[in-house]
């Protein structure tokens, strides 16, 4: 249980859903639960989490009250709905309900909490390391071959200059390759050019954009092959 | 019904002995006949009457605007909700959904007065809703299972189970 990193708006928004069809995070009166949560949020939830800034503004309303509401703090993983986990960072009620233990000789929860708070140091030590091993790791560049199909307005299209424009076409991530002319009828070729680009900076709407410019040579372009390499 | 609805506010309050009700005409207006000084007639006037006598001045409104809004919605309970129809009940709930949706209670940070009798006054229109209606009105479900759930609230209705977890996800509101 948990709602993630309550610092984060995903956070807020796994509390925003889980508080629609409840008016407090425990039981139907306010208790310790509401204020430990209360305390993990830094600020007041934006206006389009409704339900969590409802919940927020009610539960400030107790602010004067709130040790004597009833109930035991518990860590923040202990609340919320089921299968999110708690990603808070610096579980600030967890340790803090672990000083307000440890005054009590009677320490029912104490070590509780300690186990809690160790294992979650534990995996953030975890979460921690496998960022900075994945942040490590270059970044693979996708790239994708492409064979298009430029056509000609009509025989007497000169298919050199079409090609010429064709391979004028400069851009970061692109490069052309082979080409041939491919008969299609009645003394007409297209022009078939095949080229290399990277999937992030190049697409083939691009491509078709500024080919299809050269409005004098080129009648139509299609992409007969796409591969990803 | 409204009788019901004043022996289990009397309950809630605390009240120890019990007053007698009468009714009066075709709409079966509640009438108190006290000790001293005239009958009392009508569901809010007798409700707020056993507030006073229970010395709960706070289910009335702690603040002037919420004493104002307190009364605004047992104006509503009353005029509105009491003996409405279907088609009525749509409107009300759409009403109350908005309404509900920035707050806990209908008037203020507390329970109050309108909170209970709209809980009493609206359960039947509650009972009558499909699973998915009710998910429509979240922000109505949610306040009316805490009113229910309230400590020593509901008496003499029974419990209407509120599904906590959704069927219907695609639904905005």
């Amino acid at each position: 249980m948990g709602f993630g990193d309550l610092k984060s708006t995903s956070g807020l928004v796994v509390l925003n859903d889980f508080l629609s069809e409840r008016s407090y995070i425990e039981g139907f009166v306010p208790s310790q639960a509401d204020v430990a949560v209360f305390e993990a949020i830094s600020k007041p939830p934006s206006a389009d989490l409704c339900h969590a800034l409802r919940w927020y503004n009610h539960i400030k309303s107790y602010q004067d009250q709130k040790n004597s509401l009833p109930g035991v703090k518990k860590p923040l993983g202990q609340y919320g709905p089921a299968g999110v986990a708690d990603a808070t960072s610096a579980s600030v009620p967890a340790s803090k309900a672990k000083d307000e233990d440890d005054d009590d000789d009677f320490d029912l929860f104490g070590s509780d909490d300690e186990d809690d708070a160790e294992a979650a140091k534990l995996k953030e030590e975890r979460l921690a390391a496998y960022a900075a091993k994945k942040s490590k790791k270059p970044a693979l560049i996708a790239k994708s071959s492409i064979l298009l199909d430029v056509k000609p307005w009509d025989d007497e299209t000169d298919m050199s200059k079409l090609e010429e424009c064709v391979r004028s076409i400069q851009m970061d991530g692109l490069v052309w390759g082979q080409s041939k002319f491919v008969p299609v009828g009645y003394g007409i070729k297209k022009l078939q050019i095949g080229c290399v680009v990277e999937d992030d900076k190049v697409g083939t709407d691009i491509l078709e954009e500024k080919i299809t410019a050269f409005e004098d040579f080129v009648q139509s372009m299609d992409v007969a092959a796409f591969n990803k390499i | 019904m409204a009788l019901r609805e004043l022996s289990s506010l009397e309950k809630y309050l605390g009240l120890k002995k019990p007053n007698k009700y009468s009714t009066q005409g075709d709409k079966k207006v509640p009438v108190l006949q006290s000790s001293n000084g005239p009958p009392l007639s009508g569901l809010v006037t007798i409700a707020c009457h056993l507030v006073k006598e229970a010395k709960r001045p706070e289910l009335l409104g702690e603040s002037a605007e919420s004493r104002a809004v307190v009364q605004q919605w047992l104006e509503y309970t009353v005029t509105k909700v009491n003996g409405s129809t279907r088609e009525d009940a749509k409107a009300i709930l759409k009403d109350l959904n908005l309404y509900l949706q920035d707050k806990v209670y209908l008037a203020g940070n507390q329970i109050s007065l309108a909170d209970i009798l709209l809980y009493y006054q609206i359960h039947p229109l509650i009972l009558d809703l499909s699973v998915q209606e009710k998910e429509q009105h979240v922000n109505v479900t949610r306040w009316f299972d805490h009113i229910q759930h309230y400590p020593s609230i509901q008496h003499h209705l029974p419990v209407i189970a509120v599904l906590r977890n959704r069927i219907y996800t695609s639904r905005h509101h």
